[in-house]
């Protein structure tokens, strides 16, 4: 009995001598204006993970359409994480291929969703077409771009932001729609995500406005120049809600549970708010709200869930096959 | 098609400026057209990538040094090959046994996935005297942690007997392969757990004798049950462990004899491939429980390699006279081997063997292959009891079969490069008994040679 004490002693003892630190890589699939964010924030967390654990993570990035995103991960994609453009995307995940729980949104704060954005208005310097509010976006003669709402998370921001606008300015859903058809007229080209319309309204000279990201808005001035264009804020936007959540079934296949996890804790984190604040999304954070709040315009926003019932309803009203968008952009 | 897109494109721009011209004309400004011709280059710009997308989602095909494979999505289709092209000298043997060339497996193999779900294997056998199938199953893979396998299989038993084919060190497999299942039709649950550290299989199949496959139907209307846990506890963790692995394995069901067959073993061979044990007296044949049990391991690290396991067979047997049971005992049969590798030329090897020769084998070049020498030693103990009891009584006959095999063989291995391997085994294997008078047989002496072709 001493002798098998002692080898287990000894056996234990020499463990740590053949205990490596770990590598890990993520695949953090996100949607179309996350690419600065996440670049941003994935050389952050990769330090902070090592100082802290020893372990080294690599992250790579998949961006695209957040619908277009969601439906690679349903078909096989190997995402450890997504940070998508909506919840209603994240669901599909949930309830399509069955790959993380149905109850995800509750795992981590706000709903699983660390940083906010909303809807506004991109226009060229001096706003030629004199853009002021949503109805100028349904004037004939005016090109407005967006992306197609069958693949980009934003573009259904953008669509319910304008239903809304006019179902309340009008009264009815009737009034609502009949408001996106003008508008959905005056749509040029459809992009398949929200970074594909930013090329086509700044880098090829398309259209006169374009509805867009908050922090894309931001993004494109501060890339492209200042004073070439400006952003108009509508009197009405929506709460942008992008959300994030572990895909359970890769992770735990890929033994990357826990790291992926920390990652998207680490969003929650000082250091992580910051580097939303300072990529243009609204922090949730109390100290990164004081301190990027004043660069964020006063605007009034509604909510998915208090305008249009939430995700799952709206998807199914407006954006499956057959739903309102369908039936006003075939119609044109 | 990139050709096709653009010359469609320079067509519709001089579609467009044509009809510009004609609306300039009509009164649409300048700033208006140049609107329109920005649209529609950006139009042609997105269906030039939702092509180029499209095109990635087109199957791919590809043949490489792992063979063939058609690819869509989750949809492949895969073709292999193995081809083993042995000599085998007898050395002292008195011409008792031929010297002789011979295929030793000549096997193209069918596999691929239909959908997430279900995937499949179809390897027929063509060395020998006909054609047989070796594998045939269906996976449903319902989760990396459950796989449900239903078909003709390998069992799960023997570590060794798991190795693939062209995978294995030597040239025959060691003395414990003898007394595990071979391949056996059922259906069997798998999975590997706790982050890929735990493989267990779990399976319902009609049941063998030891070394050898399942017949085609039960013969005995009785099933086996087996099972097997392996870990790799270090395998996350890097390190010297990494691909240290342990576990056990099982095996219990009932296996009958009849008039056609005895159930048993047609006959324990030597890794020289010559039968030393077999029951050879009248009237043997199982008849109640068979159960085996296998405690095995492994460890890779870098070039080296080591293999260890025990295997414990325990069968039921009767002798039956003038329709009467004269004798019934639990007859037991053990073996077990330890066998050593290490590749010279430094590349790292595992349990599924090299995966990457460094400097291919090439004329007039400087790549010479990877050589790997490799020893084992093993035995295989037949149970006193099948012996005792006269010439009435006993299963076997001392005088002509033997109680143990004891084997050591040395190797080396010559891998040209990925696809090709020449193997040089020398083998020698005494007995214990096996000749008139309780003499011991004269020990097995041999050299194989092996030209191994897989991709």
């Amino acid at each position: 009995m001493r002798i098998i004490k002692t080898a287990i002693a000894a056996a234990a003892l020499a463990l740590p001598l053949f205990a490596h630190a770990a590598s890990y890589e993520l695949l953090n699939v996100s949607y179309d204006p996350t690419r600065e964010l996440y670049k941003e924030f994935n050389e952050a967390f990769a330090k902070q993970y090592k100082a802290k654990t020893g372990d080294t993570v690599t992250i790579k990035q998949s961006h695209g359409g957040s619908g277009k995103q969601a439906r690679a991960v349903v078909d096989g994609l190997q995402a450890d994480v997504v940070t998508l453009a909506l919840a209603g995307d994240v669901d599909s995940i949930a309830t399509a291929a069955k790959l993380l729980p149905k109850d995800w949104q509750k795992r981590l704060p706000e709903g699983s969703a660390p940083y906010t954005s909303t809807i506004v208005f991109l226009v060229r310097a001096g706003n030629p077409k004199g853009i002021k509010d949503w109805d100028d976006l349904a004037k004939p003669g005016v090109s407005v771009i967006t992306p197609n709402p069958k693949t980009s998370g934003g573009a259904q921001w953008n669509y319910l932001a304008a239903w809304e606008y006019a179902k309340r300015k009008y009264g009815g859903d009737a009034k609502g729609k009949e408001f996106v058809e003008k508008l959905y007229k005056n749509v040029p080209v459809l992009d398949t995500g929200a970074r594909g319309s930013t090329t086509t309204f700044v880098q090829r000279g398309i259209g006169d406005v374009f509805i867009s990201w908050e922090n894309e808005a931001f993004l494109a001035r501060k890339e492209f120049g200042e004073d070439k264009f400006q952003i108009i804020v509508p009197s009405l936007s929506i709460l942008a809600q992008p959300t994030v959540s572990v895909v359970d079934k890769v992770v735990d296949k890929k033994g990357t549970r826990k790291v992926a996890e920390a990652y998207l804790q680490y969003l929650y984190s000082e250091e992580g708010q910051d580097i939303a604040g300072r990529n243009f999304y609204r922090p949730t954070g109390a100290a990164a709200k004081a301190k990027y709040g004043s660069q964020f315009p006063k605007v009034e926003l509604f909510t998915i869930d208090e305008a249009f019932g939430g995700w799952t309803k709206a998807k199914k009203d407006h954006f499956s096959d057959g739903g309102s968008f369908d039936q006003i952009y075939l119609k044109n | 098609m990139k050709k096709g897109i653009k010359q469609a494109g320079v067509a519709t721009l001089a579609v467009i400026a044509s009809v510009g011209a004609a609306q300039a004309a009509q009164g649409a400004s300048a700033e208006e057209l140049d609107q329109r011709i920005r649209i529609l280059e950006r139009k042609l710009e997105l269906d030039k990538e939702a092509a180029e997308a499209k095109a990635k989602d087109s199957p791919t095909v590809s043949i490489s040094e792992k063979g063939l494979s058609v690819k869509k999505g989750d949809n492949e289709f895969k073709f292999n090959a193995l081809v083993q092209f042995d000599g085998r000298t007898y050395l002292d043997d008195k011409a008792t046994q031929n010297d002789t060339f011979t295929f030793r497996r000549i096997r193209p193999t069918f596999q691929g996935s239909v959908g997430k779900l279900v995937s499949y294997r179809l390897t027929p056998e063509f060395a020998g005297a006909g054609a047989t199938i070796v594998d045939a199953y269906v996976d449903l893979k319902f989760d990396p942690a459950y796989t449900l396998r239903a078909g003709k299989v390998k069992g799960p038993v023997g570590l060794e007997r798991l190795q693939g084919g062209s995978a294995i060190t030597f040239i025959e497999r060691g003395l414990p392969t003898e007394l595990v299942p071979n391949r056996d039709l059922g259906v069997q649950l798998q999975g590997d757990v706790l982050n890929n550290t735990l493989n267990y299989t779990i399976g319902y199949y009609n049941g063998t004798s030891d070394g050898r496959d399942g017949n085609a139907t039960d013969t005995d209307n009785r099933k086996e049950v087996a099972g097997r846990l392996f870990a790799e506890p270090f395998k996350n963790a890097g390190g010297v462990l990494e691909k240290l692995g342990v576990g056990i394995a099982a095996s219990h069901g009932t296996q009958i004899g009849n008039n056609t067959t005895n159930a048993l073993p047609g006959g324990l061979r030597s890794p020289s491939q010559r039968n030393f044990f077999v029951y050879n007296e009248a009237g043997v044949t199982a008849n109640g429980d068979h159960t085996r049990i296998s405690p095995q391991a492994y460890f890779y690290n870098g070039p080296f390699g080591l293999l260890a396991e025990y295997v414990q067979s325990t069968q039921e047997i009767d002798r039956v006279t003038g329709g009467a049971v004269v004798n019934s005992e639990d007859i037991k049969l053990t073996a077990w081997q330890l066998a050593g590798s290490y590749v010279i030329t430094g590349e790292d090897i595992g349990f599924k063997g090299l995966s990457k020769v460094a400097q291919p084998f090439t004329i007039g070049g400087e790549g010479w292959g990877a050589f790997e020498l490799a020893a084992r030693y093993g035995e295989l103990k037949v149970d006193d009891a099948a012996f005792d009891g006269g010439a009435a009584l006993r299963f076997a006959n001392p005088d002509a079969q033997s109680k143990k095999a004891s084997s050591w063989t040395a190797g080396v291995n010559w891998y040209l490069n990925t696809n090709v391997k020449l193997a040089l085994n020398y083998t020698n294997t005494s007995f214990d008994g096996g000749k008139a008078g309780g003499a011991d047989r004269d020990d097995d002496k041999t050299v194989f040679t092996r030209l191994q072709l897989n991709f």
